[in-house]
């Protein structure tokens, strides 16, 4: 028997007898979408947690600085170990700062005392900090050293009676900075209460040296932050001293966010193997029952003279045609899913993914339609012609 | 009729069956359907094989189209020794060498008049481009060239009957196996089947076996024989 006659008269009897053949395929098809979409989606969906849900974020987000109260030589970090940071990998984006504790501020005859933060244009970012009024500095500041500044909430009420302060100007050691904007997200009582200036302003205007030792970065998934909190530490000893560093990870919310996440996927990838198993089950009985429900068929075919094996071909090939059609079908489902999930995340994932996972599951489809169709068709190649002609 | 074939010397023939036995072990006893079975056929005969129901006419017929072996016994078609085939030979046989119309009149269900002729040649390996013809000239033999593209489930039962004639024909069998062909058929049907059988046998190679209730249908073969108890008369 020639394959194009084989296929061509597979596809015939399959798409025939589609209602019979429709359950099977469609669990499967719904298992091969939603395997596509683990595979491709899941470290996009996790980055998206990421950056919308701070709860969860927040842990992807180290916290590395020199505790320069202890150290003998005033220690903060250099051009050249923040490069090699970020070139990191799963390192996501960093953010440069420096504080200075007790500044003060004189407003209408009152006396303010509050902690100045120096912090560079990625900071609210790594963060998750979003104006609550106004806006918050950019890079246009920080290059062109700008006397602006973003006050914390609390401060702002405790001075100004409002948060709504964006416009106004603020003294601080005798000198005035315009506030661009209130910050909100914080639920640190310590940032409410303080002042952000433009790291470079701050250099430029506060006496003596502004130590730039505090650095905060964030991962990009979860699952990196363990591999590059370990990696910190060498990578700023090849550029400076790493005398008195710390790299502080919130490891407790780390692991119950990382436990979270393996739960779910691991339910998922359960849910995704039980539909392969099942559909595999599926594809099963329903060549068993067409063996037994074809019988006569089979019978006019051995008198028309086909051979065992072309018997055999023959039902292997449809077992093949649904699974492969099956996984077909699920590329197309799980395609459309993920232009959804795409959009809706606002975030793509690599294409060559998706083709790996569409490989894998043609595979896994091929697996299914042999494995399962192997026996079904051996036993109707092994029919004796008249008992099968003879069969009610 | 061309009745010269048949008083040709015997090593002409082109079946020869010698002491057929057959008995079914129905699990609880023995069934003798068929006893020292003893026939030749030659080529360009028609072979009528009457007899009541049950007496092991089908059985016959299956034993010929090698779907079923006999207890004992001897069959040679063409020189070779038929029973003897491995299963694969066996396929091989079914496929060039005969031509069988079941009783039941099986077609392939939810299947095309086309398709349904086009097994046999797939089978055989026939080129796909050559088919149609081949299925249009079988199709015009039994009148129904008409109906080549209509579903098989919507025929009525004496096109069926000559659907499974025309599929029996396609491959150019030397031997035709048939089991009642023309039992719904209606008279002319019947007759014009027959002159089909006439046509086929005349080209002096073929020969065919018709199992069949009505004497007309037996009068207008070459030859009449009968079942009874077993045994195979010739009259
Ligand atoms: N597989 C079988 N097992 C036991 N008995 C059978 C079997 N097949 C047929 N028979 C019996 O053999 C006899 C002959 O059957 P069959 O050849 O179909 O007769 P016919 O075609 O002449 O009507 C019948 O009595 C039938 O019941
Ligand atoms: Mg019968």
């Amino acid at each position: 028997m020639q394959l194009n006659d084989l296929m061509r008269v597979s596809v015939r009897q399959v798409i025939r007898h589609r209602r019979r053949y429709m359950g099977v395929v469609l669990a499967i098809a719904l298992g091969v979408a939603g395997f596509l979409n683990i595979v491709t989606m899941s470290r996009e969906v996790k980055n998206n947690f990421n950056e919308n849900l701070d709860l969860i974020g927040g842990v992807t987000v180290l916290r590395i600085y020199f505790d320069n109260q202890r150290s003998y030589r005033p220690q903060w970090f250099r051009e050249q170990t923040l490069t090699a940071l970020k070139r990191l990998d799963g390192v996501k984006e960093l953010s440069l700062t420096a504080a200075r504790h007790g500044q003060k501020s004189n407003f209408k005859g009152q006396h303010f005392a509050f902690m100045v933060l120096a912090v560079d244009e990625g900071f609210w970012q790594v963060r998750n900090f979003w104006p609550l009024t106004g806006k918050l500095f950019g890079l246009d500041a920080v290059n062109a050293h700008t006397r602006e500044c973003v006050i914390g909430a609390e401060l702002a009420k405790r001075m100004f009676g409002d948060t709504q302060v964006s416009g106004t100007d603020l003294e601080i050691n005798l000198e005035i900075y315009r506030i661009s904007g209130g910050l909100g997200g914080v639920t640190d009582s310590g940032l409410a209460n303080s002042v952000f200036l433009p790291l470079t302003t701050a250099a430029d205007r506060f006496p003596g040296r502004l130590l730039a030792d505090r650095l905060y970065l964030r991962c990009a998934t979860w699952d990196d932050v363990g591999a590059v909190a370990a990696a910190i530490p060498g990578i700023v000893k090849s550029f400076q001293s790493p005398e008195e560093l710390h790299v502080e990870v919130a490891w407790e919310a780390l692991k119950r966010v990382q436990l979270l996440a393996w739960w779910i996927e691991f339910l998922i990838y359960l849910a995704t193997s039980a539909t392969f198993l099942l559909g595999g089950v599926g594809i099963w009985n329903v060549m068993m029952a067409a063996v037994t429900s074809r019988t006569r068929e089979i019978g006019l075919k051995k008198a028309m003279g086909a051979e065992d094996r072309d018997i055999l071909a023959q039902f292997l090939s449809e077992a093949l045609c649904l699974s492969v059609g099956a996984a077909l079908l699920g590329a197309g489902i799980g395609r459309i899913l993920m232009e959804i999930l795409g959009y809706v995340i606002e975030s793509r994932p690599p294409e060559n993914l998706f083709f790996f996972g569409v490989t894998l599951a043609f595979v896994f489809a091929v697996v299914i339609g042999v494995g399962a169709g192997l026996y079904p068709s051996i036993r109707a190649s092994r029919m004796e012609v008249v008992s099968a002609i003879r069969y009610e | 009729m061309n009745k010269s074939a048949s008083s040709s010397p015997g090593n002409g023939a082109l079946i020869r069956v010698t002491d057929l036995c057959k008995t079914y072990d129905n699990g609880v006893d023995l069934i003798q359907v068929l006893r020292n079975i003893n026939f030749k056929v030659y080529p360009g005969e028609i072979m009528a094989i009457m007899g009541p129901s049950g007496s092991g006419k089908s059985t016959l017929l299956f034993i010929l189209g090698i779907f079923l072996h006999p207890s004992s016994g001897s069959y040679f078609l063409g020189g070779q020794d038929v029973l003897s085939l491995d299963r694969n030979a066996q396929a091989e046989f079914r496929r060039n060498r005969v031509g069988f119309v079941f009783q039941s009149c099986d077609l392939l269900e939810n299947s095309t008049v086309y398709e349904n002729l086009e097994f046999p040649l797939i089978y055989a390996g026939v080129d796909r481009q050559d088919r149609p013809e081949r299925i249009a000239v079988a199709l015009e033999r039994v009148n129904l060239g008409h109906r080549i593209h209509h579903s098989s489930n919507r025929l009525s039962g004496g096109e069926r009957q000559r659907v499974a004639v025309a599929r029996a024909l396609v491959n150019q069998p030397q031997v035709i196996l048939a089991d009642e062909p023309t039992g719904q058929l209606d008279r002319s049907h019947g007759h014009s089947i027959l002159d089909h059988f006439s046509e086929i046998v005349s080209d002096g190679k073929t020969a065919i076996i018709v199992v069949t209730h009505d004497p007309e249908i037996a009068a207008g073969c070459t030859r009449i024989s009968s079942i009874r108890d077993g045994v195979l008369y010739e009259q």
